[in-house]
């Protein structure tokens, strides 16, 4: 095996590099992920209460494993970077994919504004300096980690899955450092919820707090970018994806428990620092201080992620001529999309000082969503299209359509949910994806060569 | 201390932004733009067991 | 089939394209912000006897919001600080139908455009 790092010589084909293992695919997915247990998933008690929380954690961690179960079907068998992008051209058709790409980057690069944000308001509030803003931190946060993901994959992803897995264990810790088998002594659970204010809202309040609930685990499903650069997708990328959904579950249990037992709900669901609140209630310096740093390690890990996701969702776009080809471009030397990268560092960083964490957490969430609601469609037509035994799969989800069809629901009653937060926040942002297919129907598709977009080497579907 | 640091992050962010700002500069006059954007969807696997020697 | 050959776009058209694409993003991110139609309704339910008993908090919750720096009068307006779910069924009908609207046009468009992909793709050979 010798790929090499040199710039490749003229006649060559330039392209990603495949270098990454399993283990870089649950950094990238969990990576991203786990930034939702240090900030977020709380807003879902705010919307009601700490049981509701504890709900929407079990049934969104259903939404998602069914997410996961079905990605890595498809994904095992398309693999190219795009993820749920190359899925849709292969599967639905062009405009889906034109929309679900644009899905994947107004998810991935809000999330990393909010990631940007939480980091530089957290060492405000540490520093506690009069005069001090977050404008540094955050321009540092997302510049640094946009070179990180100029200069090559394997090195980014090394990084992530070293700071995610501090993050990790420091939740760990946490958990167990609070005795977590004995209520009374640090942890105060059947005093903090009660039968009076478990559900402060009652059931409505359970179902509007899905729309933060999605928090827990929103960005799993970005694992499948990495498909052009894992060695062996097929093997690595359901292993990897399942893994990590996994251990999210984990995590989530985990900080529900012990947040829950320490703070009442009212606090929990305004706080911006869960976890790094219930190490300074702990009275511990050693352990507030860890939180401290795992939640900065955690938005570092996230944002990371996601310049890694969005660049490659916008270079699949602009290699299928969806948008100009400019941005296809890939680096000679360190094989990244160099041009994306560059391109949509301005745009976070902008919205990174203008918007707020409610705001750009709010965005990525319906992005995400829509997103979903797409994949229960999609995995439906994907079967009926190439059935069982007519292409190699790498992976098959078992109890199909009943992951399809739990998905789909539970897509409803999330959207019912941002409709009793943000309801016309929802209908801007889908009349703008309508207003852009409607360009990109009309309009920009006459610069795109037909057959060429389907690149895998399948039979033709069945019904056409 | 603090103030020190935030001003150490604009400086870090400033040199890499000039830094990644040359190094695109400087690919995109040295590389032809058939060269840049020559990868290809699912050709991958094909390149990367080709990329033999 | 013949195969469709598209037409090459000039660098202008490109920049063009490109340019309408971040207007439109922008656009939709900022307006909702601009015409503050973000966010929920939530409301404080004041309160005028501001103790840890009237605000529902029992020992325990009380010990925590003072080791949090709360006192019940600071820390009255984040617990009266409520939600108030109300259905306002005309917007949730539009939000609807525009939901089901946009993915029905996503889902037919697409299909046109697919089944051109799959002729040409197929019929080659």
């Amino acid at each position: 095996m010798t790929i090499t790092l040199e710039p490749v010589i003229h006649g060559d084909r330039v392209s990603l590099l495949r270098v990454l293992g399993p283990a870089h695919v649950w950094a990238l997915g969990v990576g991203i992920v786990l930034v939702g247990e240090f900030t977020g998933w709380n807003f879902a008690a705010d919307k009601g209460g700490a049981l509701a929380a504890l709900i929407v954690c079990w049934l969104v961690g259903l939404l998602y494993t069914s997410v996961a179960m079905i990605d890595s079907e498809v994904t095992s068998t398309v693999a190219a970077a795009g993820g749920q992008y190359a899925q849709a051209k292969h599967i639905v058709g062009p405009l889906m994919a034109f929309n679900v790409a644009l899905f994947l980057v107004f998810a991935y690069t809000m999330l990393e504004v909010s990631d940007a944000i939480l980091l530089g308001d957290t060492i405000v509030a540490k520093a506690g300096v009069e005069g001090l803003t977050h404008n540094s931190f955050i321009a540092a946060t997302i510049v640094v980690l946009a070179w990180l993901n100029y200069r090559g994959v394997l090195m980014t992803l090394n990084v992530n899955f070293v700071i995610t897995a501090i993050a990790y264990i420091s939740i760990v810790i946490l958990f167990f450092s609070v005795s977590p088998w004995t209520q009374g002594a640090v942890l105060k659970l059947n005093e903090l919820v009660t039968p009076d204010n478990a559900l402060p809202y009652g059931w409505i309040g359970v179902i509007a707090a899905f729309q933060f609930g999605i928090w827990y685990y929103l960005g799993i499903e970005g694992t499948t970018q990495a498909a052009e650069e894992v060695r062996s997708p097929a093997r690595s990328l359901p292993y990897g994806t399942m893994a990590g959904m996994i251990t999210l579950l984990i995590a989530a249990a985990m900080t529900w428990y012990v947040c829950a037992s320490m703070m009442p709900w009212e606090y929990l669901g305004i706080t911006y620092y869960p976890l790094w609140d219930a190490g300074k209630l702990t009275g511990s310096p050693l352990l507030e201080n860890l939180l401290f740093i795992a939640t900065l390690l955690a938005a570092l890990a996230s944002a990371n992620g996601c310049i890694n996701d969005a660049a490659r969702a916008w270079f699949s776009l602009g290699r299928d001529r969806y948008l100009p080809t400019w941005f296809s471009a890939v680096h000679p030397k360190y094989r990244t999309p160099y041009r994306s990268i560059l391109f949509l560092l301005p745009i976070a960083l902008a919205f990174a000082f203008i918007a707020d964490l409610n705001q750009a957490i709010t965005f990525s969430i319906l992005s995400g969503v829509l997103q979903y609601t797409f994949m229960s469609i999609n995995i439906v037509m994907f079967r009926k299209k190439w059935p069982l035994g007519s292409i190699r799969r790498g992976y098959t989800h078992p109890f199909h359509p009943l992951p399809a069809i739990v998905l789909f629901c539970l897509c409803v009653v999330t959207f019912f949910a941002i409709f009793l937060g943000f309801g016309s926040q929802l209908i801007a942002m889908v009349a703008f994806y309508f207003l852009i297919s409607l360009w990109f129907h009309f309009y920009r598709y006459k610069f795109v060569r037909r057959g060429d977009q389907f690149t895998m080497p399948w039979p033709k579907p069945q019904g056409y | 201390m603090w103030m020190a640091l935030s001003y150490a992050c604009w400086g870090i962010s400033i040199v890499l932004a000039l830094w990644m700002l040359y190094d695109w500069f400087k690919v995109d006059t040295t590389f032809s733009e058939e060269v840049l954007t020559s990868s290809r969807e699912g050709e991958l696997e094909a390149v990367s067991e080709k990329h033999r020697i | 089939m013949s195969r469709y050959k598209p037409p090459e776009q000039s660098k202008a058209g490109q920049i063009f394209d490109i340019v309408v694409v971040v207007v439109a993003i922008f656009v939709a991110l900022w307006l909702p912000l601009k015409l503050g139609l973000a966010g929920a309704a939530k409301s404080i339910d004041a309160l005028d006897t501001k103790t840890w008993e009237a605000l529902g908090q029992n020992a325990t919750m009380a010990s925590i919001w003072e080791k949090l720096g709360y006192t019940p009068e600071t820390a009255h307006d984040i617990i009266r600080n409520r939600f108030h779910y109300v259905i306002d069924w005309p917007t949730l009908i539009i939000m609807a139908a525009v939901l089901i609207g946009y993915f029905v046009f996503l889902f037919r468009a697409s299909d046109r455009e697919y089944r051109e992909v799959i002729n040409e793709k197929f019929d080659d050979k």
